[in-house]
């Protein structure tokens, strides 16, 4: 049963020649196959990472943006409101000056006309004194008639005195 | 019918051969590369069927080599992966009827043993040189007699102990179905699993006292 013979021999050749088959036909490509399965998953792991620090950098690129145009449109905003608010003052000075103006050309025209009245009534009242005058003349009266022709004249005067502007 | 013990012989070059050990070996060797041809036929990234099983088994193996030699003991994993492989396939093929084993001979088995021993002491002078010699007679010089005990003793428990499992597997076989009607195919059945169990285990020994003897010579010193 237990006979040792040459079949050892050709025993330990049959097992070194498996292992160069085996070593050619499967061991290398698999473990080719295995490293670069390795590299793979190593290089997807990289790449998602890579991706994901993009990613938030682009996010943060994005809020940075965000974050100046608001700000940039509320300073638009508050220039927008304060140019409206400076023209409205400004209008509104305009408009107070223009007021003032017409206000003192109307004060004006009112002072012009009344003093054109006065110098009218002047005129009238120096007609009307010729008038009288005359008719004291003519009737040739005593000076107590005279007193009493003139005083009757400006009452009369005074009763159908035009308007109520002082003389 | 076959009888236990007795082999046929061949007569080459004046030298004896066990033909049917030679003539099993040889068909345990075509379904050992006939499965890693079916495996890495077609590799894929993400791998499917053979070459799921294959892989997980270069893997695996890998990681024990690594785990006990190093990263110097790369080069050796193609070994220990055939030496698997052509283990547990020789110890099954045994389990198929009009089959037997070539690990039930001792040529076998002591021839794969030796050649180990021999890739050990060769490797272990060449990539430690004197280191390794010196280390027989560590701890005091007389230890040599011991060590030598020890380096003798390895290939022969290493042979012996697969070559008595098998056999015996396989005497057992024989001699339930010849004790057991016909009828009664259970304790046959039975002891075929157990022998399928130990013929895993037995290829999984030989391999891992194979890669610790490896260590002995590859790994180095200060690890």
């Amino acid at each position: 049963m237990i006979d040792i013979n040459a079949t050892l021999v050709a025993q330990m050749l049959n097992f070194l020649i498996l292992v160069v088959i085996l070593r050619l036909v499967a061991y290398k490509p698999i473990v080719r196959m295995l490293k670069e399965r390795e590299d793979r998953i190593a290089g997807s792991i990289k790449k998602a990472d890579d991706d994901a620090a993009e990613a938030e950098a682009v996010l943060n690129d994005y809020k940075a943006q965000l974050a100046t145009a608001r700000t940039k449109a509320q300073a638009i905003m508050d220039k927008a409101e304060k140019r409206a608010r400076d023209e409205h003052t400004a209008k509104l000075q305009e408009t107070n000056v223009e007021i003032n103006q017409l206000k003192e050309a109307a004060q004006q025209q009112i002072q012009r006309e009344r003093s054109q009245a006065v110098e009218q009534l002047k005129g009238q009242m120096v007609a009307l004194s010729m008038a009288a005058a005359h008719k004291i003349v003519s009737k040739n009266m005593d000076a107590a008639e005279n007193e009493a022709l003139i005083s009757e004249f400006i009452d009369q005067l005074d009763k159908d005195k035009i308007g109520d502007l002082p003389c | 019918m076959h009888e236990i013990g007795v082999r046929e012989t061949v007569q080459f070059a004046g030298l004896t051969f066990n033909w049917e050990t030679l003539v099993m070996t040889w068909i345990t060797m075509a379904i050992v590369v006939l499965i890693a041809f079916l495996a890495s036929r077609s590799l894929k990234l993400v791998p499917t069927g053979a070459q799921n099983v294959v892989e997980m088994l270069i893997v695996w193996l890998r990681e024990q080599v690594q785990n006990n030699l190093g990263p110097r003991g790369d080069f050796l994993t193609p070994l220990i992966v055939t030496l698997f492989l052509f283990l547990v396939i020789s110890n099954w093929l045994g389990l198929v009827p009009q089959m037997v084993s070539p690990t039930n001979d001792l040529n076998t088995t002591l021839g794969l043993a030796l050649l180990m021993v021999l890739i050990v002491h060769v490797l272990g002078i060449y990539m430690k040189g004197m280191h390794y010699i010196k280390h027989f007679f560590q701890p005091v010089a007389p230890f040599v007699v011991i060590n030598a005990i020890e380096e003798v003793a390895k290939p022969i428990t290493l042979s012996f102990r697969l070559f008595g499992n098998i056999m015996a597997g396989e005497i057992l076989i024989i001699i339930l179905l010849k004790l057991v009607p016909i009828w009664m195919p259970i304790p046959s059945v039975i002891w075929l699993a157990f022998s399928i169990f130990i013929g895993g285990v037995q290829a999984f020994i030989f391999t891992s006292l194979s890669l610790a003897y490896l260590a002995n010579a590859v790994k180095e010193s200060e690890e």
